[in-house]
């Protein structure tokens, strides 16, 4: 004895006026079945299958309800999600890094402007030049990462 | 439709996590959600592979499962779906293929082969769409609404399509009739 829900049989039925003939329909069915053996054999394939989809089931499927807001958004968006992440940090790293000798002219002439000539000797003209070079560099290279 | 209470109590069992019991619903809806799976999609590995993707399916979003409805008509629209989904993916049938997977599983060797070789070709000539509704139809014994369900078709578009296949099938197996 088996726990299966019997469904009714509906070769039994009486057929609807213009249906195909009953031994058609017969052929059909039979041919839409399992290629399995009847008896045992085809007790055994349900089974197998039933271990199947369980397997899937239970190999990491995860519930809607307990997916979380991530679950919301579908593969694509998930994986560009990840890559403005990181291109956000990356543009920032580089940000960080090029403007440091940007903060330092800024403040030369912070200096200078209260007290004149106090960063002249400090080779201030090339420190004005580099920064405007490597403002450049930066400019470009946030231009580059935004770009994509 | 009254759920039995054996199956209802698996369905609350399987909300609130209990993956056996879930299995008790694999093993209650399988045969008849295979044979969804096949009319739509003809071929079984297609087929199994198509069922083994509706239960995940099911089970994913089995919070959103009404209880007071019918489970096995729920799971068979996601099955169903994801049978059309894989048509999409694999436009690929050739008629040794699907004419090897009519002719080997018939159970009565007095059905001649003749008769076997006809009717698989003769289903193969039905449109997709037709070709399901007939064999849900006509052999299972869903009705037009419950058909429309699956496909995502209105129910006149199922009845409309299942009156064309009747007539191309009638008509391509006339010879054999009788």
């Amino acid at each position: 004895m088996t726990d299966e829900l019997k469904f009714p049989d509906s070769s039994g039925l009486p057929r609807e006026s213009g249906s195909i003939d009953e031994r058609t329909a017969q052929l059909i069915r039979e041919a839409y079945l399992p290629p399995v053996a009847s008896g045992e054999a085809e007790h055994a394939y349900w089974n197998a299958l039933e271990s199947r989809i369980m397997a899937r089931v239970s190999g990491g499927v995860v519930r809607e309800s307990d997916a979380g807001w991530w679950s919301v958004l579908g593969g694509w968006a998930q994986v560009g999600l990840v890559a403005a992440a990181a291109l956000f940090a990356l543009a920032s790293l580089l940000s960080h890094q090029l403007g440091e000798p940007e903060d330092q002219v800024a403040t030369d002439a912070g200096y200078e402007a209260v007290m004149p000539g106090s960063t002249f000797i400090n080779s201030a003209p090339v420190q004005l030049i580099t920064a405007s070079n490597r403002s450049t560099q930066r400019d470009a290279a946030l231009q580059y990462v935004l770009s994509y | 439709m009254r759920i039995p209470d054996e199956e209802r109590a698996l369905v609350v069992a399987a909300q609130a996590g209990d993956q056996q019991a879930f299995s008790g619903l694999v093993r209650l809806h399988q045969r008849r959600a295979y044979t969804v799976a096949r009319a739509i999609l003809t071929v079984h590995e297609d087929a199994e592979d198509a069922l083994q993707e509706g239960f995940v399916r099911a089970f994913q979003a089995l919070d959103r499962f009404d209880v007071t409805q019918s489970f096995g008509a729920w799971l068979n629209r996601i099955v169903a779906n994801a049978a059309l989904d894989l048509t999409r993916r694999r436009k690929v049938r050739n008629t040794e293929e699907l004419s090897d997977a009519l002719q080997s599983p018939f159970r009565d060797p007095a059905v001649g082969a003749e008769l076997r070789e006809r009717l698989a070709r003769a289903l193969l000539q039905l449109p997709d769409r037709a070709r399901s509704v007939i064999v849900l139809h006509d052999v299972e014994g869903y009705t037009h609404v419950e058909i429309g369900e699956m496909l995502g078709i209105p129910g006149g578009t199922a009845r409309s399509d299942l009156h064309h296949a009747r007539q191309k099938l009638r008509e391509l197996l006339k010879d054999l009739r009788g």
